[in-house]
């Protein structure tokens, strides 16, 4: 300790100086990647000045990156939303005006517009949506339903993680996109997302660093050349986009052929074996070398490690493999790998949790009961999304809304209101952004200005920060924990508190607890005998709600898969359907099967991959939001192989054109073997190089969701 | 008496840049100034991308010690390399003396002109940073001396960062000694931050290095 003294006095960093006033610690959760509340944050502030955040030790989703840190810049940013906002010039209008007003004033236009609507066209041509963040689902979902509306939707029914969800709920009867792995896992298959940046959504890597440290292997499938495959994989499969199916029938042909698959529970549990068997016969790995450009050898090498080194677990990614127009089929063509392989809710394998917390479902969904799902559920033949999407309705309650643009030009939408919504999801987004300024209301809550959506609509509302919010508290497993939000900055309310006043003011206070963000939240503890107090009063260790017994596995034998009890997985058929029953009903193609995608031309050589990550941004979000972040970069890049490079001519900070057959944008060009020759990668949500812009509005048939990583493009040096 | 150090163990680090931005939170650093940076090396030959986590190496013998002319460079009994700004008269002998690139005279720039957010008002005296003075990374000494580990090792999310005492072989770090290697040993600097990686990266990291020490992501 005594080197400790002697450096103190050498020290021109002595804390002896530092300004007065004590440190006071608050927690909240992060908001940076769209996840409800995700990350941990433990913050020190002077007075309400937050100074300094940190990881919240011990919390379930850890630890922070780059956009946490962030969140303490894009709170104090001087060009933040403060005030409600009535806009005072025309929609659209290539200068958009728009004056403050007050809080009462909003409500009275918003409430005053739903129940003219009401009256006029009835409550379905009000639309609701969530877009990012994620959080108020589950009170704007109470909103719509109490309004009375079925036509409630969220970035998550639009391109996010829905069609995996379908796919895996047709296939499993459970949504899982896989589990970290156990001590008992011994290879696991990363498709298709890239743990290292995102996606889980936490930053895992470290643990599944750990885990290759203890000899577990990894096949990681991504045509580019990640983190996760550099620093991971034992096998690295790099496919041709959309060539999903394709490449999961070549690795089934092989465990099939070499006897590698769990034949007892291919018979017993898996609906469709016989035809699953018969369908990828024809997928030799010479076949699906062409197909996917993944080398024979490599497809026979991947399924032997797989099949033959189990118990194997998986990690997929919620939008990697389900952008292109194959999505749902693709996607469940992976599902089936560890199925043939019997890995299903065994120790080590995929999964399903035996004891989830009771009355609640992730936010992503909101708790059933207080986000009056039955009610959603019961106005399902006023949703708008049923004719072009049955499997989708049948499955799910938020409102596919792609077609949008056909609804509002159809009359059938009115309204919109909005929590965090960017027109910017869109394929197409001109179209949307037209549609929306056509309606006779539309709202947006949000952070900032964004041009790019609230050029287009008529209020714009000022959202409290993550910093600044009560709701909703944060659930992992049966853990459960509440933060300590300072005042907002100027006039902001939280997400909750605005949707809780409208349904007050629309004539309902007691279903929205007279606008008491607290009694709601409590409304929900209050299913296991919790109030918010206690979860201030075990701040930094939450609550455990303790199960009612151990986890169990292999619970299709048991009936504990089922609401019903009875043995089997809760699809149709009562087994993982490699055939799925939900798919027959509707006239699509019922087996996993391959859909060749667009074929590249002389005129179109190469194939785009949009929507990729990198750590420091999450969608159209931070970029000026927090210049620490956007000062990492500044303007969309678009990875291009160093040889298609050459070719072209194009060298590092080459202003480029890319373009597809349905659109073109200028983009700075940076040469790097991050993606291979034959496919460029741009991220998506850059408001001047809108790479949604150069995707068509063509569809997956079961999930809706748009081709973003399937479409030809060719670049050329400007 | 601890002798601080870091190993970078480059088989973990992704380039997620939380070391980049945790640093930028806890100091406060200027408009393109990075203590801690991201290096970017593509080789396609083994068509892999390594990222590097690069700063100050707080050397044994530091070049910027020697080379400032006013004295303002000290080296503190644990080895923790500092400037002093009341001394440092912004010369930059100590920046172009760094093999590492890893010293830069702090600009005046803001991130948000003319407006101090709430958090700047009043700094501590580790978010504090002259317009005119040399900075570098401190290793975060005011943590070390509370007792925690520099923001970027204890924030990496993939564990690429090992801190301790390199002089004690129990602990986590001078287990790992043997297996790192300095960069540009040449140089006769004998850094404290070294690296896990092979014989093929040190030299393609060196020349990266040599060429251009900035963090370039565009």
């Amino acid at each position: 300790m005594t080197d400790m003294t002697e450096s103190k006095i050498s020290s021109p960093l002595d804390k002896k100086d530092a300004m007065a006033g004590d440190d006071t610690i608050g927690y909240t959760f992060c908001d940076g990647c769209n996840q409800a509340p995700f990350c941990g944050i433990k913050f020190f502030k002077k007075e309400d000045i937050v100074t300094c955040i940190e990881n919240w030790p011990g919390f379930p989703a850890a630890p922070l990156c780059t956009k946490a840190y962030a969140t303490l810049q894009r709170l104090y940013h001087p060009d933040r939303l403060k005030y409600p906002l009535k806009r005072i010039s025309p929609k659209g209008s290539p200068t958009p005006e728009f004056a403050r007003i007050t809080w009462d004033e909003a409500y009275d236009i918003i409430v005053g517009h739903l129940n003219r609507i009401k009256k006029d066209y009835g409550p379905h041509a009000v639309f609701f949506y969530v877009g990012d963040p994620k959080e108020p689902r589950a009170a704007v979902q109470r909103l719509a339903a109490t309004y009375g509306s079925a036509n409630y939707g969220t970035e998550s029914s639009t391109a996010c993680r829905r069609a995996a969800m379908l796919a895996e709920l047709l296939t499993y009867g459970f949504p899982t996109l896989g589990d970290l792995p156990s001590e008992k896992t011994r290879v696991m298959l990363i498709w298709g997302t890239n743990p290292a940046y995102s996606g889980r959504p936490y930053m895992i890597h470290g643990k599944l660093a750990e885990a290759k440290e203890r000899g577990l292997k990894f096949i990681v499938v991504d045509p580019r050349n990640t983190p996760t495959a550099a620093t991971l994989a034992d096998i690295h499969l790099k496919p041709r986009p959309a060539t999903t199916a394709a490449l999961a029938a070549g690795i089934m042909h092989v465990i099939f052929k070499e006897g590698l698959h769990d034949n007892e529970f291919c018979e017993n549990w898996i609906h469709g074996i016989d035809e699953l068997k018969n369908y990828v016969k024809d997928f030799t790995p010479e076949r699906v070398e062409k197909i996917s450009w993944v080398p024979a050898e490599k497809i026979i090498e991947a399924a032997r490690l797989y099949a033959s080194q189990g118990p194997g677990g998986m990690l997929l990614g919620p939008q990697g493999t389900i952008h292109d127009l194959n999505a749902t089929n693709n996607h469940r063509a992976i599902l089936m790998i560890p199925a043939i392989c019997g890995y299903i809710d065994i120790p080590g394998g995929i999964t399903k949790p035996t004891e989830p917390l009771e009355g609640m479902a992730p936010w992503f969904d909101g708790p059933p009961k207080f986000s009056m799902r039955e009610k959603l559920i019961e106005m399902k033949a006023h949703r708008l999304d049923r004719k072009e999407f049955p499997a989708w309705a049948e499955k799910f309650w938020e409102v596919q809304t792609n077609y949008l643009v056909e609804w509002i030009k159809a009359g059938k939408v009115k309204a919109f209101l909005a929590w965090g919504f960017s027109t910017m999801i869109w394929p197409q987004t001109h179209e949307y952004q037209q549609a929306i300024a056509s309606l006779e209301f539309s709202m947006a809550v949000d952070y900032f200005y964004r041009p790019w959506t609230h050029d287009y609509v008529d209020m714009v509302l000022p959202a409290a920060m993550n910093f600044e919010r009560l709701a909703p508290f944060a659930v992992f497993g049966r853990q459960i924990f509440g933060r300590t939000p300072i005042k907002p900055q100027g006039e902001c309310k939280e997400d909750w508190q605005i949707a809780l006043e409208i349904g007050t003011r629309l004539g309902y206070p007691e279903i929205f607890f007279n606008a008491d963000v607290e009694a709601a939240c409590n409304d929900i503890l209050g299913m296991w005998g919790i109030t918010y107090d206690d979860l201030r009063n075990n701040q930094e260790t939450g609550i455990t709600i303790p199960p009612q017994g151990p986890e169990l596995f292999k619970k299709y034998e048991t009936g504990k898969m089922r609401l019903d009890g009875k043995p089997g997985f809760a699809t149709p058929s009562a087994k993982i359907e490699a055939v799925s029953l939900v798919l027959e009903k509707h006239g699509y193609p019922a087996l996993c099967e391959y859909k060749e995608p667009m074929a590249v031309t002389r005129d179109y050589p190469l194939i785009l991959i949009s929507g990729s990550r990198v750590p420091y941004i999450t969608h159209s979000k931070w970029r000026e939001d927090a210049p620490w972040l956007f000062e990492l970069q500044r303007h969309a890049l678009l990875t291009i192989h160093p040889q298609d490079a050459a070719k072209r001519n194009i060298e590092r900070g080459d202003d480029v054109i890319l373009k597809t057959p349905y659109g073109q944008m200028t983009v700075t060009a940076k040469p790097t073997i991050l993606v291979p020759a034959g496919i460029v990668g741009v991220e998506h949500g850059w408001k001047d190089a809108n790479v949604n812009e150069l995707i068509p509005r063509q569809f997956d048939p079961i999930s809706g969701f748009p081709p973003f990583k399937e479409i030809i493009c060719e670049v050329v040096k400007t | 008496m601890a002798n601080y150090g870091i190993i970078v163990d480059l088989n973990r680090c992704t380039g997620c840049m939380t070391c980049v931005i945790a640093c930028k939170q806890e100091n406060l650093t200027r408009p393109s100034v990075w203590w801690n940076k991201i290096l970017e090396l593509e080789s396609e030959t083994l068509d892999r991308i390594t990222y590097l986590r690069h700063a100050c190496m707080h050397c044994e013998d530091p070049p910027c010690l020697t080379a400032c002319s006013h004295e303002a460079i000290y080296q503190r009994p644990d080895g923790i390399v500092l400037i002093d700004h009341e001394k440092c008269e912004g010369v930059g002998d100590c920046a172009d003396a760094c093999p590492y690139g890893a010293i830069d005279i702090n600009s005046a720039a803001d991130y948000f002109p003319d407006h101090k957010l709430p958090f700047e008002e009043e700094p501590e005296p580790h978010r504090r940073h002259p317009p005119g003075k040399a900075g570098t990374c401190t290793l975060c000494v005011h943590r070390i001396e509370a007792g925690q580990e520099p923001v970027c090792v204890a924030g990496c999310p993939s564990k690429a960062m090992i801190f301790g005492d390199l002089d004690d072989p129990n602990s986590s770090i001078g287990k790992k000694l043997g297996k790192s290697v300095p960069l540009l040993s040449s140089e006769g600097t004998r850094p404290k931050v070294r690296y896990i990686c092979n014989e093929n990266l040190l030299k393609m990291i060196e020349r990266r290095i040599r060429k251009n020490p900035k963090m370039v992501r565009s």
